[in-house]
C-alpha cells in the first residue's frame, strides 16, 4: 500500500484502475480486434468466458468490518461523493486529479490517528448509506445529517460539525429578509436534506427540489427561483463569494453531521468517537474548519473555542486554465473506453447466443430467449444497473462497480444485439442454407461459414450504431459508483462551476472517441459491399 | 441407383404427391418436364432431403430415406440426410452461390470443411474444374462480378467438387438470359456424356430431347407418363402430355 498523502487518495478513475491495470485492458482488447480481423470465431467466445471469470475474481473486495481489518489492510476506506462538491470533498482546482475539502482533511486526521492511510471511495451521495451497508467502504462522511431514520440503518459517530441552514437571495432582493418572508415564494433546496424538511414543515412555500447543490444557486442567479435554503457550508462556498447573491437573515435551525458506520462495527464507531474527541481537544478540528472558512460561533458548542477564517477555492478554480483538468478527464475517458469495450464484447457474444437460441432452439429455450429480449428491452437500463449493484447485495451477491457496469450494459445491449442478429440472419436468402446443406454441410457448419458471415454483414451498420449508443450510454454507469468520463465531468463541473467549458471539452472527448468508430464502420461496410452481392 | 417408392407429400393440408414411384439406374439421364407447379422441384428436393415427406421411401444405393420428423429430426436421420447429400449433388435455379466467398472459395469450401481435403488439394481441384468450364480467369472474383451463366457454371463446378455419384438439376437455366442458356446446357451435356447419373427438371424441350434417356412428365403432383424422348415428343400417349407439349412447343 502507498502512504496516506492526499495524492494517493481515490481520484476520479482510480476506483477503476484499482481493479484494472491499463495494460490488462490492451491484453483483453488485442485478441478481440485481432480475431475479428482474422474472422476467427472461437477466440471471442473464449474471451468472454475469461472475461466473466475475471470479473468474478474482482468482485470480492471491500466488506471488511472491523478495526482489525482496517489496520491489517493499512487503508481506511471512506465513502463520499466528490460530485457533491465543495467544501466537503471535491477535485483540487490546482490539480484536479486529487481531492480536497474539509472532510478529506478530517478523514486524513482520523486515518493518521489509526495509523493507516485514508482512501476516498467515490459513491453517489443518495446511495452512500446502502453502499456502506453493502460493505463498499468502512465509513461514510459527506455532510450526512444525523436523523432518526438514518439511525435505524447505521451507527453515527459523535457530531463532527454543527450545520445551520442559510437562506440566500439575489443581492437586489428586498422582499425576502428572512425565513418568514418565504410564503408563496419559490425556494430551491437539495433533495433529502434537513433544509428540505424545514421548508416542507413551514408550509406555503413553493419548494423546488434539486439533486445538486450548484444548480439551485444558478437558478437563483438567473431568477428562476426566489431563494435558496441550504446548509451553511454550501452557502459559504458557493453563494457568499458570488456578488450577485447575498445571505438573507442569520442561519437557522441546527443539526449535526455525523460519520456513518455499519451497524455491526461498534468497535470502529467507538474508536472514531475517541479520535474525534481528541481532534476537538487538541484544536486540530478547529484548525481544519478555519482553513475552510467553516468556523463559526455555532461550532463553539462542539467544543468551546472561537475564531474566524478565510475562504479558499472557488475563485482559484474558476481561473485555472482548462488544461489542468485534462489529465483527470483523460483518465475518465480511458475508463469509459474500457467499460464500453468490455460491455460490447459481452453484448456481442451473449446477443449472438440469444439470437441463435431464438431462431434455432427448441420451444422452451426459444421462449427463454424471447423473454430475455423482451424483459431487457422493456425495462430501463438505469433500473437494471441499480438492481445489479444495489439490489443483488440484498440476496447476498455483491459485485464491484466495474463488474456491475459491464454486466449491466452488456446484458442490456445483448438484447438489442440479439434482435439485430436475428434480423440479419433472417435476411439471408433461404437458398443459401439449402445450397450449403446440399453440399453435405451440417447445419452448424452451414450456419458458421455461410449464414452468419452474411447475416453479420447485413447487420453491421446496426451493430455499429449500437456500439456508438452503448458508448454514450456508458455514462449511465456513473450511478453505480463507477467513475468514468461523464462522472468525472460532473465532479469537476460542480466544484468549479465551469459547466460550459468543461462540458464542451467532455463532449469533444466523447466525439473524438465515437467518430473514428463510425468512420471505421463505414469503411468496413464499404469494403464488405465491394466484396460481394 | 435411385428408387422412389410410394412417395406422399403434403403442403399444409394440400396433398401434392399421392404415391409416386420411379426407379433410376446408374448412369441414366432422366429429364422431368411438366407445367409449373406440377411438383418437379419438390420431387428433386425430396430426393436430396431438402423437403421432408409424409409417407413412402427413397433408396439411394443402400441408404434408405423414410419420413422424417421435420421439427426434431433424430441424430440418425441427420446422418442419413448427410450421406445422401454426399452422394447426390444439386444445382438450383437461383444458383445460390455464397456471395461472401470468391469463386475459388465457393468451390473449395465443402471439400475442405466436409470431406477434410487439404486446402491446397481443394484449390487445385477447384482450379481444374474451373478450367473445364472455361472460367479459369474468374478464380478470385466474387459471384456478384459474374454473369448469370457464369454463376450457374460455378455452381455446377461447386457441386462436382464433392465428387457426387448423381446430380440433380432444378431448372438450371430458367433464371438466365436466353443468350446464356447454351453455355450452361453444354456443360451439363458434357457431364451427361461422361455417364454421371442425372435428373434434370427443365423447360428446355430441345435439350430434353437431346440428352434424356427417359422423359418423365409431371402434372398436378402425378407422373402422367414415362417414356423415351422420341415416344414422349413425337407420340405421347396421355392427353395431359399432349396438352402440355402443345402449349410449350407453340412458343
Ligand atoms: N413451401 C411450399 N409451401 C406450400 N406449397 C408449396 C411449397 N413449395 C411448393 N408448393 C406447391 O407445390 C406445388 C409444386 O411446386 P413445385 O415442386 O415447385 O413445382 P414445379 O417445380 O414443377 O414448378 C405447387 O402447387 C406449389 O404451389
Ligand atoms: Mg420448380
Amino acid at each position: 500500500m502507498r502512504d496516506g498523502k492526499h495524492d494517493d487518495k481515490g481520484t476520479p478513475g482510480d476506483s477503476l484502475l484499482q481493479v484494472l491495470d491499463p495494460d490488462c485492458f490492451f491484453h483483453i482488447l488485442y485478441p478481440v480486434v485481432n480475431s475479428v480481423m482474422k474472422k476467427n470465431t472461437k477466440i471471442p467466445v473464449l474471451l468472454v468466458a475469461v472475461m466473466i471469470v475475471f470479473c468474478w475474481m474482482t468482485t470480492s473486495r471491500a466488506a471488511e468490518n472491523s478495526l482489525e481489518k482496517i489496520k491489517k489492510r493499512g487503508v481506511l476506506l471512506w465513502g463520499a461523493d466528490a460530485e457533491g462538491g465543495a467544501p466537503y470533498v471535491f477535485p483540487d482546482p490546482g490539480d484536479p486529479s486529487r481531492l480536497i475539502g474539509f472532510e478529506v482533511d478530517l478523514a486524513d486526521a482520523i486515518a493518521k490517528d489509526l495509523g493507516v492511510a485514508a482512501r476516498q471511495s467515490q459513491n453517489a451521495w443518495d446511495s452512500l448509506v446502502p453502499a456502506l451497508e453493502r460493505g463498499d467502504f468502512d465509513m461514510a462522511m459527506n455532510g450526512i445529517e444525523i436523523t432518526p431514520q438514518r439511525k435505524e440503518r447505521v451507527l453515527f459517530s459523535r457530531p463532527y460539525y454543527i450545520y445551520t441552514e442559510q437562506l440566500v437571495v439575489k443581492s437586489d432582493e428586498s422582499r425576502i429578509k428572512d425565513m418568514k418572508d418565504l410564503t408563496g415564494k419559490k425556494v430551491g433546496t437539495l433533495s433529502g436534506t434537513a433544509a428540505q424538511a424545514m421548508l416542507e414543515k413551514m408550509g406555503g412555500v413553493d419548494t423546488r427540489i434539486y439533486s445538486g447543490q450548484v444548480e439551485p444557486y444558478e437558478d437563483l442567479e438567473i431568477g428562476r427561483i426566489d431563494a435558496v435554503l441550504l446548509d451553511l457550508p454550501i452557502a459559504a462556498y458557493y453563494a457568499k463569494p458570488n456578488p450577485k447573491l447575498k445571505y438573507a437573515g442569520g442561519s437557522e435551525g441546527e443539526g449535526f453531521y455525523g460519520i456513518a458506520i455499519r451497524k455491526d462495527n461498534e468497535d470502529l464507531r467507538a474508536k472514531v468517537d475517541e479520535i474525534l474527541s481528541r481532534l476537538l481537544k487538541t484544536g486540530e478540528l478547529k484548525r481544519i474548519y478555519e482553513k475552510w472558512g467553516l468556523w463559526d460561533k455555532t461550532q463553539e458548542k462542539l467544543l468551546g473555542n472561537t475564531g474566524g477564517g478565510g475562504y479558499v477555492g472557488l475563485e482559484e478554480s474558476r481561473k485555472a486554465p482548462l488544461y489542468t483538468f485534462l489529465p483527470t478527464l483523460l483518465k475518465g475517458a480511458a475508463a469509459t473506453v474500457v467499460i464500453s469495450a468490455m460491455s460490447m464484447a459481452l453484448a456481442v457474444s451473449l446477443g449472438l447466443a440469444i439470437a441463435l437460441l431464438r431462431i434455432f432452439a427448441s420451444a422452451p429455450l426459444r421462449t427463454l430467449a424471447v423473454s430475455y429480449i423482451e424483459l431487457y428491452r422493456g425495462t430501463p437500463l438505469l433500473i437494471q444497473l441499480f438492481i445489479l449493484y444495489y439490489g443483488l447485495p440484498n440476496i447476498g451477491v455483491s459485485l464491484n462497480p466495474l463488474t456491475a457496469a459491464v454486466l449491466g450494459l452488456g446484458m442490456n445491449y445483448a438484447a438489442y444485439e440479439a434482435e439485430i442478429y436475428r434480423a440479419g440472419i433472417d435476411a439471408v436468402p433461404k437458398g443459401q442454407m439449402e445450397a450449403a446443406l446440399s453440399l453435405g454441410m451440417s447445419r452448424g457448419l452451414a450456419l458458421r461459414r455461410v449464414i452468419l458471415p452474411q447475416g453479420f454483414r447485413i447487420a453491421l451498420p446496426a451493430i455499429t450504431n449500437d456500439f456508438i449508443a452503448l458508448f454514450k450510454d456508458s455514462s449511465l454507469v456513473s450511478v453505480i459508483a463507477m467513475v468514468e468520463l461523464a462522472k468525472t465531468y460532473s465532479m469537476l463541473a460542480v466544484s468549479t462551476l465551469r459547466f460550459f467549458e468543461l462540458g464542451l471539452v467532455v463532449a469533444l472527448l466523447y466525439f473524438a472517441m465515437s467518430y473514428p468508430l463510425s468512420l471505421l464502420a463505414r469503411r468496413l461496410e464499404a469494403k464488405l459491399k465491394g466484396a460481394g452481392r | 441407383m435411385i428408387t422412389v417408392r410410394d412417395l406422399h407429400k403434403m403442403y399444409g393440408d394440400q396433398a401434392l404427391f399421392r404415391g409416386i414411384n420411379l426407379s433410376i439406374r446408374k448412369g441414366e439421364v432422366v429429364v422431368c418436364i411438366g407445367p409449373s407447379g406440377s411438383g418437379k422441384s419438390t420431387f428433386l428436393r425430396c430426393i436430396n432431403g431438402l423437403e421432408f415427406f409424409e409417407k413412402g421411401e427413397i433408396d439411394i444405393d443402400d441408404i434408405a430415406l423414410h419420413s422424417i420428423n421435420r421439427i426434431r429430426p433424430s441424430k440418425e436421420d441427420m446422418e442419413t440426410l448427410r450421406k445422401i447429400r454426399l452422394k447426390v449433388g444439386m444445382v438450383f435455379q437461383q444458383f445460390n452461390l455464397f456471395p461472401h466467398m470468391t469463386v475459388l472459395e465457393n468451390i473449395a469450401e465443402a471439400p475442405v470443411k466436409v470431406l477434410g481435403m487439404a486446402k491446397s488439394g481443394a484449390d487445385e481441384l477447384a482450379r481444374s474444374l474451373l478450367k473445364r468450364i472455361n472460367l479459369a480467369g474468374k478464380v478470385n472474383n466474387y459471384p456478384a462480378e459474374l454473369s448469370g451463366g457464369e454463376q450457374q457454371r460455378v455452381a455446377i463446378a461447386r457441386a462436382l467438387a464433392m465428387r457426387p455419384e448423381a446430380m440433380l438439376f432444378d431448372e438450371p437455366t430458367s433464371s438466365l438470359d436466353p443468350e446464356m442458356v447454351g453455355e450452361v446446357l453444354s456443360v451439363i451435356k458434357d457431364l451427361v456424356n461422361e455417364g454421371l447419373t442425372t435428373i434434370i427438371a427443365t423447360h428446355e424441350m430441345d435439350f430434353a430431347r437431346d440428352v434424356a434417356g427417359r422423359v418423365v412428365v409431371f402434372d398436378q403432383g402425378e407422373i402422367v407418363e414415362i417414356g423415351s424422348p422420341d415416344d414422349i415428343f413425337t407420340n405421347p400417349s396421355a392427353d395431359r402430355t399432349k396438352l402440355f407439349l402443345s402449349r410449350v412447343l407453340k412458343r
